[in-house]
Order: C-alpha cells, then structure tokens, then sequence
C-alpha cells in the first residue's frame, strides 16, 4: 500500500505538469516503484549531469534523447547505446542534441537520461489497455516481429491470477521459444508473470493509468529474471 | 431423410391441434371476460422483474389487430394464438383496436392482474402505451419494435416505476417449456421440456436454435430473446438462470456487449454452478481476442457455431463432467473407429490405456474381440457384447469416458439393441456419448435414445466436441475459481472523478 501512496504521488506531479504521458525514465521509475525490474534510468539536463550519471550508473550505458514531443526515439536518432568511457558518453550527448535538432528541429528538448545497458536477450512484450467493454486488460507477445508482422498477442482481464498470467504465456504461437530449443535453455517464464501480474494490480489500483507498454522486457534464461528496457506509461486524460 | 426425421422421431401432436383448431372456441375458453374482471383496483406487488419474464402470475398481451400491415400484427395474433394453446397461466388480451372477440379494451381494465406484458404494437403504440402498461402494476415487459436512441430513453421511464424492459427488438420474446409461457411471434416453436437455458441477443439466431432443438428433440427449459438490451442484458438473464432449478446448462448467443465486466462477472459466478456455453459472433475483430480472453477467465466454454452449441450443450446437460482426458472408443466397425481416434486427437483427447483386468473380463467372454483402444467388436456384434465391453470399460479407472460407436449398416446390429446398451448406460455415472455415423442410422438411433441420458451424433466428430467440452467442465470444476474481479466497478468510478 505504501507502493500505491508513492505511485499516487508520482501521478499528481505529472498532472500538475498537465501531461497525460510520462517520460520514459518517469515511466521506469514509476513501475520500480510498483515492484517491476527495469533498468535504472535517470535524466541528465546536460553533459557534465550525464557524465557523473554514466559512473553511477556504471559502463556500459545507453543514452536516450529526453523529449515530451518524442515519443519514438529512434526515428529520430536519439539513442545511443554501449557507451563504455567518459568520452563515449559526451560524444554521443552532442551527436543525439545534433541528430534531434536535425529531424525534429521544434522539440522541447530536456536533455537526455542515461540508463544501464544490458546485454541482448530474448525480448517480450507486455501491455495494458484500457478496453472500453472489459476495462483494464492486460496483453502478452513476443517482441519485435512477432508483435508487429505475425500479431501474434494475447489478452487477458486484469487483475490476473498466477495461473491466467502462465495460461497467457503459453498461448502465443512462438512460445517454442520460451521454452527453449535446441541449444537454447528455457526462459524466465515465471519472471515474466510475476510482472504481468504486477501490471494487472498496477492497472486495477490504479486506474489513472490507462495505458501501459514495456516494449521490450528482456527476459533471461530460467531463475535469472526478465527486466522492462523501456516503458511507456498514459494517463487517463481530462 | 429430413422428412422421415420430422415425421418420425418428433411426432407432436399437439401442434397438429393447434393448426386445426379453431380460434374462437380456444379464445372463449381461456379468456377472462371483461364483465368478469373484479372492479376492485388488486394492489400493485414489484420484485424481481427478471424473474416475472420467465415465471409472471398473469400475462398481458398488448397489440392492435387492427393496424396496418407490418410485423406488429402477425406478432400479436402469434403471440396471443401461442399463449392461448400452449400456457397454463392467466393470459389477458388487450386489444386497442377493440375488434377482437374477448379481449379487454384498455389496459386499465387488467390493472393489478398481470406481471408481465408483451408489446405486439407498431413502435409508435407501444410508446404511446408504455406508461399505461407501466401503471397496471406489471413487473416486466417485452418489448418487440426496435427503436432509435432517443426513443430508447423513452422506454427507459418505464423502468422508473420498477418496471424491467426485455428489448426492445425482441421479437422472438420469451419461452418456459414448463408453463408454456410464449411471447414469440413465430408459431410452433415450442421444444419439448428439458435442461437448457438459450439466451440469444439475435432473434433469428435464436430462433434458428430453437428450430434445432424441435427438430432433434432436445430439451430446453427457457428461451429468451435479448434484442437492444437497454435495460434488462444477458448478465441479468445468466444470473437468473443460473439460480434456475430447471435449468441445467445455460447457452448464450452474443454479439458486442455493453458492460463487460458484468457479464464476466456474471459468466463466473454461473459456471460454479452449472456449465455456460458461450457463441460470438465477430471472431475477425482484434477486440475477439479481448472477448475470448473473458470467457477462458470466466470459466465459459465457447463454441464455434450453433450445431456445436447445441451438440455441446445436449451432453453437458445429459452428461456428468469428465475427470481427465482419456476416453475409450467402442465401436462394430473398423473404420469410423478410426475417424473417430482421429477426432478425438484433434480435440486434444488421448485414447485410454485398458487395465489388464478390463482386458481379461472381456477376452474371457469374448476371445474374438481385439481389446486394444478402440474396441472393435466386429460386425456381428450385437447388443450383448457391447454390454459386457462397456460394463467392463465404465469400471475400469483408467478411462474418464467412452465413445460408443453403434453402425446400423454395415453389420447386423439393430435399432432394439440400443434399447439395451442404452439400459447399461444408466447404470454408470461416467460420461459417455452415442455415435451413429450416417444419415437414417443416426435417425434411427436417435430415436431411441434421445429420451435416455445418452447424447447421440451422426459423427464421431461431433460426439468429440461434445466429449471435449464434458472434460472442459470437469476442468473448471476443478479450477478454484478466481475471486469476482475487484476491478468490475473501478472503470466507472475513475470516470466521474
């Protein structure tokens, strides 16, 4: 209960701001504050600020452009990722405030957050929408073309019990995959539903959020985890 | 065949006297007699207006049988012909045209005396009247125009005075095989009596059901048409049916719904007390998914079609729930025994493996019969070796249910067999379900069982959707079901924050 005071909090800030969609540090924070791993993500305003966040952070890390008008950072070539020295990280601060004034001369720019970089993995999907028949639902998919060609996602109403999440994971058509195949051992399968769950709750405590998506949840393999890369998080407007 | 099948296993004479019959006769003779009705105003009782669609002390039918042509008048003469021949409760006529013999004028006269009222009028006459009725005291009414959004609103009032609206566009209306309750504009569809609920928001999927029903003799015990479902919606009609006695499974035919979560609610809290069958329409839709999603957690088995609907729904309401997945098929013949190993694979079925006991039991009396899975008895088989085998096969623990393949042509079994296997059948309480595969077999099969607890099909593929869905139950049964979601209300709450 003390996690829904914080996130409570959290929200009235962003209101106060009159901003429906939180940034995606903001949104990261948010769910860490709710119990979902994600990587850590803090904003710096400018070099120096992003120099001193990469060692707290510790090499390698990712810079990614901090923006309320850009909601796709890689079109406009905003993120770099691997920086793994002092000089990686302010070369690659000027070259993402060059590359965004380049392709989206207007945005608002706040500078840039620095975040852990992970090394790749498996990459899942999972959302919440807010269906106008059931309400919060919570959706499941395997990342990248799996999501975007083959459409191939799952559904189901929040808040999910242990056995919905599970039962969810298993229905996509390349669960193959998690499970692991030749040469590949089974994914965190487990890791996975404990943070569809937690969306689940998050959606249902909370129902100013109206929509969710951690795209893309590394997950690893079995008992080391899955961790949300980056997060998106709307507020319910008006 | 289908005339065969019509004329032979579903022989109702009761319809032949209602065709025959003449209309003035049954009109005088159930009717109450304006003259008759007490002039003292009967105090005005509300309570569940649900239930009074189903089960009304006292039925008002409302149309005008002198309006022009359209659907308002055939409706009220079906609907008042269907009352009057097949309802054994009170049914009073109000005709506003004032021309047909018996009835009452004016709804005023009938104030106090029913609990439910039927619609049969052009929509202008039935807003018009809506208040009237409304303050006659009557609980429910059904309600067959359609009507655009404002008018909507209109009919609405109605539910002001604690009236509960079925409708509107709710031209098939509502059915009680026990009572004969019948607001339907359609004549003769009335199945015979039996353990299951049909909620369908079509009329004409609905009647299409129904039809189905009469012609393979299955037994409903309600029927309802949901239409625009402004007030009364198939949450409500789920949760009435589901504390039903006389219903044992309940079938819904939908479509888009309005609330959701009220009906998952709803889904969940009926399928832990008996089996719900769910078909919608729209599965090319993104949005299907989220659909599908709700009835899986709401522990409703969905079907594809109507045909499996009512395959589906016959077994659940004959059957009792399957305990695993491992069924035995029984069969005088080799070749719909394999279609049907086949089937059953499709439904993600496994064939039993026997117990050295049951092997022995039934190769001591019967050396010839091959007892692996499935038992093939041979054509010669008659109705004393599928006795001994099914004896045998429902005591063994390693099978969950049987599959019972009788091919009439082909071999020298006959219809009196069935008498007997279906006698066996009574004895067990393990599910088991009746194939005879082709055209007049099954006719003839189903003859003789459709009275028994034994569901038959003239496939075996269709019997496996029926087994499957046994053991669909059985899951749910023993799924604890999740608790009635918290998040039912929240949506609408945050909205007017």
């Amino acid at each position: 209960m003390v996690a829904k005071k914080n996130v409570l909090e959290f929200i009235s800030l962003i209101k106060a701001q009159k901003r429906r969609e939180l940034l995606e540090f903001e949104a990261k924070n948010l769910i860490s504050i709710w119990g979902i791993p994600t990587t850590r993500a803090e904003l710096a305003h400018d070099v120096s600020e992003a120099v001193k966040l990469a060692r707290e952070i510790k090499y390698p890390v990712v810079l990614k452009v901090a923006s309320p008008d850009i909601i796709h950072k890689s079109d406009v070539r905003g993120v770099k990722i691997g920086l793994s020295s002092e000089l990686d990280v302010k070369h690659a601060f000027e070259e993402i405030m060059a590359n965004v004034r380049a392709n989206k001369p207007n945005a608002n720019v706040l500078g840039v957050t620095v975040q852990e970089y992970l090394p790749p993995a498996r990459e899942v999907v999972i959302g919440m929408i807010h269906d106008k028949t059931f309400g919060p639902t919570v959706m499941f998919g395997l990342g990248g073309v799996w999501v975007d060609v083959m459409k191939d996602v799952n559904f189901r109403l929040a808040p999910l019990t242990r056995e919905d999440a599970l039962e969810m994971i298993s229905e996509v058509k390349g669960y193959a995959l998690l499970l692991g195949t030749r040469g590949s051992p089974p994914a965190d399968i487990e890791a996975l539903a404990d943070i569809i769950q937690k969306v689940g709750q998050l959606a249902v405590e909370v129902p100013e959020i109206v929509e969710i998506d951690l795209n893309p949840v590394f997950v690893f393999d079995k008992d080391k985890g899955a961790i949300a890369v980056d997060a998106r998080i709307v507020l319910r407007g008006g | 065949m289908f005339r065969l099948f019509k004329k032979k296993p579903v022989p109702k004479p009761r319809k032949r006297k209602v065709v025959a019959r003449k209309p003035k006769k049954l009109v005088r003779k159930k009717l109450i007699k304006p003259e008759a009705a007490p002039k003292r105003v009967a105090p005005i009782r509300r309570g569940d207006g649900v239930k009074a669609l189903f089960e009304p002390m006292g039925v008002m039918i409302v149309g005008a049988s002198g309006a022009k042509a359209g659907t308002a008048p055939v409706l009220f003469r079906s609907a008042v012909d269907n009352m009057l021949c097949t309802y054994k409760g009170k049914t009073y006529i109000i005709d506003l045209s004032g021309k047909m013999e018996g009835a009452f004028k004016d709804v005023k006269k009938v104030r106090g005396k029913a609990e439910l009222a039927v619609f049969a009028l052009s929509q202008d006459l039935a807003l018009k009247n809506v208040k009237k009725v409304a303050d006659a005291g009557v609980r429910a009414m059904v309600v067959s125009p359609s009507y655009g959004q404002e008018q909507r609103g209109e009919l609405l009032e109605a539910k002001k005075q604690g009236v509960r609206v079925l409708g509107p566009n709710s031209a098939m209306g509502v059915m009680n095989t026990r009572t004969g309750l019948c607001t339907s504009m359609e004549r003769e569809m009335m199945p015979k009596q039996g353990g299951i609920a049909i909620v369908s928001q079509s009329n004409s999927v609905g009647a299409a059901v129904l039809d189905l029903a009469c012609l393979h003799g299955i037994g409903v015990s309600k029927f309802v048409s949901l239409g625009d479902g402004i007030d009364v919606d198939e949450a409500d009609l789920i949760k009435y049916f589901s504390d039903d006695n006389a219903t044992r499974v309940i079938c819904v035919g939908i479509g888009d719904v309005r609330n959701g979560r009220k009906l998952v609610d709803a889904l969940r809290a009926a399928a832990e007390k008996k089996p719900v069958v769910v078909l919608r329409a729209g599965i090319a839709r993104l949005e299907d998914k989220i659909y599908d999603a709700a009835f899986k957690q709401a522990c409703a088995i969905r079907v594809q079609d109507v045909e499996e609907m009512l395959d589906v729904a016959n077994a659940l309401a004959k059957q009792p729930p399957m305990a695993g997945d491992k069924i035995v098929i029984i069969s005088n013949a080799h070749g719909p025994a394999v279609l049907a190993a086949d089937a059953m694979h499709r439904e993600g079925l496994t064939l039993a493996k026997l117990d050295e006991k049951t092997v022995k039991g039934i190769s001591q009396r019967y050396p010839d019969i091959d007892v692996a899975n499935p038992i093939e008895l041979g054509m010669e088989a008659k109705a004393k070796q599928y006795e001994l085998v099914l004896k045998n096969v429902l005591a063994d623990p390693n099978v969950d249910g049987v599959m019972v393949i009788n091919m009439l042509k082909s071999s020298l079994l006959d219809v009196d067999d069935m008498r007997a296997i279906a006698e066996v059948l009574k004895k067990f309480k393990k599910p088991v379900v009746d194939v005879a595969m082709g055209g007049e077999s099954y006719v003839l099969v189903h003859d003789v069982l459709k009275d028994t607890n034994v569901p038959a099909y003239d496939s075996p593929e269709r019997a496996s959707r029926a087994l499957k869905a046994l053991r669909m139950y059985g899951l749910i049964k023993e799924r604890k079901a999740p608790p009635v979601s918290k998040a039912a209300k929240k949506p609408k709450a945050a909205r007017k924050r």
